[in-house]
This record gives structure tokens, sequence and C-alpha cells, in this order.
């Protein structure tokens, strides 16, 4: 039986080929936005050793979803075309494959601060994998290993492990966090049109140190900026701006009018920010936020943003700033 | 020697779609769509299309085969759509589609989303590939282009400053309770009206916009314009409503089209995109096309939304044209503008 086996699920792009536990062909990439660009050179490689194959393994999972997919995609649409079985195994039992401890845990990157992790004791999962804070595996006091130690699935094991538990579907754990946008509310690129309107909730929202109508003017035709407002009734009731500054991407203001705060305009205006900061392939996201903003800080602190430093005195005398930053990559 | 057969995959949206082509004939145009799962979020959620996607895909694949009666093994080259659109969801599309030229060691051609809609003008027909005005009009672009030749060669001459014109629709709908999508529903509602009862303003087409927007939408003084006229006439007649405000919106489409079409000095007309299904669009369009001596295509009703029959038609041009296929392992880009037309 040859096995043509491959993993997505962290950062690592894992191809192998085994023959009955022998090792035909294998082959990793370190990236973890690179699985698309990756896989398919490593899958024609492996396929030039071994050009003919029984069947595909592919890791289910859990992991960053759209690295996942990857795989997924490309192991069942090759076993369609070959007319082949696919075979989906837990990814973290890959990387316990390779464990010869009796009792430990597997953790990987889930982002946004938190890890995939499952237990297990003697070669054997206790439970479905689960997502938690890295804390919440700590307190077990149990040997951890996985992507941290730079442990990753590994492939050639994945023939094996397809003769135990399979998966028909990706190991997801986390629910997608949609959520209703606001209703009736339209997010645009800001317009010289929309700038009496913007400095008008600028000066209500910063009473103390608003920018002036040219900075609005200045910085809308300045480089590597991306201006946004969010509408409502044709009305423009906040607006948000972002620059990009080498391999990070500043957020230079994020404001929503009184009236229509509590409402999700902030979480959508910000959400489109990351958005677009991932899309410029920058390393984090960073932003400067007035000590006790007690309305944003819990937004950001939700949209994993954490507090590096303080900056005194930055909106003038006495009026300090938190620097925010996260991460991308 | 027969034509190449070719196989189109799109996942830029919430639509998973594979269409087989052999040369210009249409074969097999299947579509899977998720957009009643995104219908409670008010707009498609991505990690919810992307999911969709995966799931769809094998099936999609196995009946647009059947439809077609092919096999994967007979097909030439397979085409994907690599942008714009949302990243995750590209990615499926195109880590499929990679896999079915690795496994069956065949080129494969990514190719842009809004290239694609315009190429699809090519099927089931016999007409040479000219350059073309093309007027781009869905629920997600508004858009006059200059194709001069679709698989190199295609220069944006005007795009909306706000609103796509389907979305344009959808609100105005939403305005008259009509119900969603508002297009066709519009489009219903409009057929017992008169045109002409109210003289809703046409976005843009002030003579001083002629320096800098001649070629560009925009639809946000209208969609006001009705709401007002809405809040002020309380026994106003919704059919009217429905029909002048039509008129207004494919009054500009028609007028900005045909103005490029005399600008660039080219004959032809093609209109693309979901808004092309609208019956009062296509017959000023025909209307006016035949008074100005212009040649006016518009395809056929399937193959105006998101589909891969488009996709399959790009690739094939491409095959035909003599281009370079992708090199295995090309990034999809979200933001692929038209000057990015196959990678």
């Amino acid at each position: 039986m040859i096995t043509l086996a491959i993993d997505t699920s962290t950062a690592r792009t894992s191809v192998a080929i085994t023959s009955d536990g022998k090792i035909l062909y294998s082959a990793h990439h370190d990236d973890a936005l690179a699985h698309g660009e990756v896989l398919p050179g490593l899958v024609r490689d492996a396929l030039t050793t071994a050009p003919v194959i029984d069947q595909v393994v592919v890791g289910m999972g859990p992991g960053p979803f759209t690295g996942l997919r990857v795989g997924i995609a490309f192991a069942q649409s090759l076993a369609l075309a070959r007319n082949i079985p696919w075979i989906g195994i837990c990814s973290l039992d890959a990387i316990a494959a390779s464990i010869e401890e009796k009792e430990f845990m597997v953790t990987t990157d889930a982002r946004r601060k938190e890890v995939f992790a499952a237990h297990y004791v003697d070669g054997k999962r206790l439970a479905s994998p689960i997502v938690c804070a890295p804390s919440q595996i700590e307190s077990m006091k149990l040997p951890i290993h996985g992507e941290y130690s730079h442990e990753f699935p590994d492939a050639t094991k994945l023939a094996k492990l397809a003769e135990g538990e399979t998966f028909i579907e990706p190991i997801y754990v986390r629910r997608p966090d949609a959520y209703p946008a606001p209703a009736g509310v339209k997010f645009r690129p800001m317009n010289a049109m929309d700038l009496v309107t913007v400095y008008a909730i600028e000066k209500v929202a910063y009473k103390e140190d608003p920018w002036s109508l040219a900075q609005f003017k200045e910085e809308l035709k300045a480089k590597n900026r991306w201006y946004i407002v969010a509408e409502f009734e044709n009305q423009v009731i906040g607006y948000a701006g972002a620059l990009t500054n080498g391999d990070a991407v500043d957020v230079l203001t994020l404001t929503v009018s009184p009236e229509h705060r509590r409402k999700g305009i902030g979480r959508e205006l910000l959400r489109r920010l990351i958005d677009w900061s991932r899309n410029k392939k920058v390393a984090a996201i960073m932003l400067e936020m007035r000590v006790g903003n007690s309305e944003a800080y819990p937004l950001y602190l939700a949209n994993g943003f954490v507090p590096l430093q303080e900056r005194k005195n930055y909106y003038g005398p006495g009026v300090h700033a938190t620097v925010m930053r996260k991460e991308l990559t | 020697m027969s034509q190449p057969l070719i196989l189109g995959i799109e996942t830029s949206c919430d639509e998973t779609a594979v269409g087989i082509v052999r040369g210009r004939t249409l074969l097999a145009n299947v579509i899977s769509s998720s957009v009643s799962e995104h219908a409670r979020f008010g707009g498609v959620v991505p990690e919810i299309a992307s999911r969709a996607h995966l799931e769809a895909m094998p099936n999609v694949l196995e009946q647009a085969l059947s439809e077609a009666n092919v096999s994967l093994k007979d097909i030439d080259a397979f085409a994907v759509t690599a942008g714009p659109g949302l990243i995750g969801a590209l990615l499926v599309g195109v880590s499929s589609a990679s896999a079915l030229s690795v496994a069956l060691d065949k080129p494969i051609y990514g190719v842009n989303h809004l290239s694609a809609h315009i190429a699809v003008d090519a099927l089931n027909s016999e007409h040479a590939l000219k350059p073309t005005i093309a007027l781009l009009v869905s629920g997600g672009h508004s858009s006059i282009l200059q194709v001069n030749d679709i698989s190199s060669d295609v220069k944006v001459m005007g795009s909306t400053m706000d609103d796509a014109a389907g979305e344009a629709f959808d609100k105005i709908s939403r305005l008259l309770e009509l119900g969603f999508p508002g297009g066709p529903a519009i489009d219903k509602a409009a057929r017992a009206g008169n045109r002409d009862a109210i003289d809703f303003p046409r976005g843009l087409t002030h003579p001083n916009d002629q320096e800098t927007h001649a070629y560009d939408f925009s639809f946000s003084g209208l969609k006001t314009a009705v709401s007002r006229y809405l809040q002020q006439t309380p026994n106003s007649v919704r059919a009217d409503v429905a029909a002048s405000f039509q008129e207004s919106v494919v009054d500009v489409l028609v007028t900005k089209a045909l103005a490029a079409c005399k600008k660039s000095g080219i004959d032809s007309l093609v209109i693309a995109g979901g808004v092309a299904a609208n019956s009062r669009l296509r017959e000023m369009a025909q209307e006016r096309s035949e008074k100005a001596g212009l040649e006016l295509r518009i395809p056929a009703m399937g193959l105006c939304t998101d589909n891969g029959a488009m996709v399959a038609a790009l690739g094939s041009i491409a095959v035909a044209s003599g281009k370079e296929p992708s090199s295995l392992g090309f990034a999809a880009n979200s933001a692929a503008g038209l000057d990015q037309v196959i990678w």
C-alpha cells in the first residue's frame, strides 16, 4: 500500500510518501502563510519519486482554518483525480506518534493567544482536541509537546494513523466568529466629500485635541494610508484609518459618532483594518489608545491586541497613551 | 484536432462553481451556493463561505463532469479564479485546481474573476474576439472597461464611487418592501409602473463631471432622492417609484457605456454581471446600441452571475492564444486588479 501523506495544520507544510512503513519521500517547508504556494510543488516532487499511489492521508486539524483547508482541498481533489480513497486523521495524533512518554499534552498554535490541545496517555488521545489559553494546559503540570518545542505533525506517520480513528470533516474546534453586521450600515473608502461630516464627529469625539480639517485632507492624500467610513442612511457615522509603516500597520484613528456607539460599528471598522493589514502581509498591527479609554480597551483586547507599554503625555500634558500590538503572523 | 477541453473552478465568494467548455462550446455549468447560510448575517461571512466551498467541491466537480459527459482524464487544462475575492474562499478553489493539475499532469491557469465575467461572452458564439467595451454590473462591481484583448489588455475606464448597481437595487427594494434580491423584484414591479412618473437624478452626469468622472458611477444621491420622495409623498405609487428608479440607473449605465464606445472608437459593447439580467437594461441597451450602430452582446442569464463556465471560458481563450500556464504554487490575490488577468 503506497500512501501520499499531507499535513497543513501548523506553520509547517509536510508531505511524505510511504510504502508499508518504508519512507519513499519526505519533505517539509516552514511558513505559516504559504501552504497554498508550497504544497503543490512538494506533492509534484513526491509523485516524481513514486508516480503511482494507492491512497491519500491528510491531517484534518485542528489548525488555523485557511492553511488547514489548503491541505484538505488538495487531498480530496487529488484523490478524486486519481480515483483513490482519501482518509483524514487528527493532526495532533501525528505529533503524538513520535513521542514515547507515558502521559503528555500536545499543543499547536491556534492564533489569538490560544492553543489547540489534546491529552495523551499510553499513546492514546483521551478526548477530542480543544482550544484554550496556554496557561490552562500549563496548569496540568504534564510534559507539553508540539509547535512551541518545534515538534510538528510527522507526515511519515500518517499512513499508520489511518488505520485508527479517521475524520471526514475538518476538526475546526472553533466556530466561525460570525455575527450579524450592523444592520443597514455600509463601509466604504473615505473620500473628500466625507470630510465635513468626519470633522464634525472628530470635534465631538476628541474635544481636547481634534485633528483639523486640513490634517484630514493631508491624510487622505498621503501615501500608504487607508481611510474608511461607516455610513448609515447616507450619513457618515464613523471612520477609521491606518498606515503601513515598514513591517507593521499603525492604526491612526478609529472613531464612532457618540450616538452610534455600542452597536458593533467600531468592531466592524477594526475588523476591516485588520483584514487590510493581513493583505499587506505585515507582521503586526499596532495602535495607541488614551489611557483610561474604557470603551475602546475591551474591543482591542477581544481582537487580540496586547498592551505593550505606556507613552507618557502622548496626547498632551497628563494624557498618556497605551501602545497595543496584535501579531498577524 | 478537436478543441481543447477546459475545466474552470470558481470559489471567490459564496458560489462553489465548476464549468466545462470545449473551445468556445459550453458543456457544463454547475453552481452550489451558500447564500442562504449568509442571509441572517446580512452579507457573506467569509469563514462560512470557505467551509461550504470545501464541503461542496467534490460533488460540484463530479456533477459537472457527468453533465459534460467527460472524465477528469480527458481535461486538457484547468482554470481557476485566483482573485479578486475572499482569500480563504479563493484558496479552496486554487488548492483543488492545483491538485487536479498535479495529479493528472495537466497545465493550470489562475485567472482574474472580473475578466472571466467578460470572457463568458465568447461562449456558444462564433464572433471574432475583437476589442470591445464592457459594462460590468453586479452586486459587487460596476465598471466600464476597455477590453482590447481579454487575456492581456483590459483598461478600467470608470467604476462606481459608492455602491455597485446591484447594491442600489437591493437597497431601494428594501425601502419599497419588495424583498430580496432587489434586482428581479424591482424589475417585476417596474413593469406595472410609469418610468417617466418621477424625474430622479442621474448620478455623475452633470457637464462638470465630464472631465473627471465621465465613465464613473454614483448611486448614493439617487438612493437619497428615492428615500426622500417616499417620505414626502405619502400616497406614492410603488410601481411608478420602482420604474422611475430603475430608469435612472439603467439610463446612466447605458449612456456612459455608449459614451465609452464613442470615445474609444470601439463599436462593440458587452454587458456582463448579475445586473445584466435586468429586462429594462437589456431593452434600452438594445435600442440605443442599434441607433448608434453598435454591436451589443449580453450573456445568457445563467452565465451573468458568478459561475465556473466563465472561468473555463477565459482559460480556454488563454490556451487558444498561446498564453503560458501559471507556475504551480501561484498565490491567490484577494485584491487583484485587471492588470493581472492570467497568473
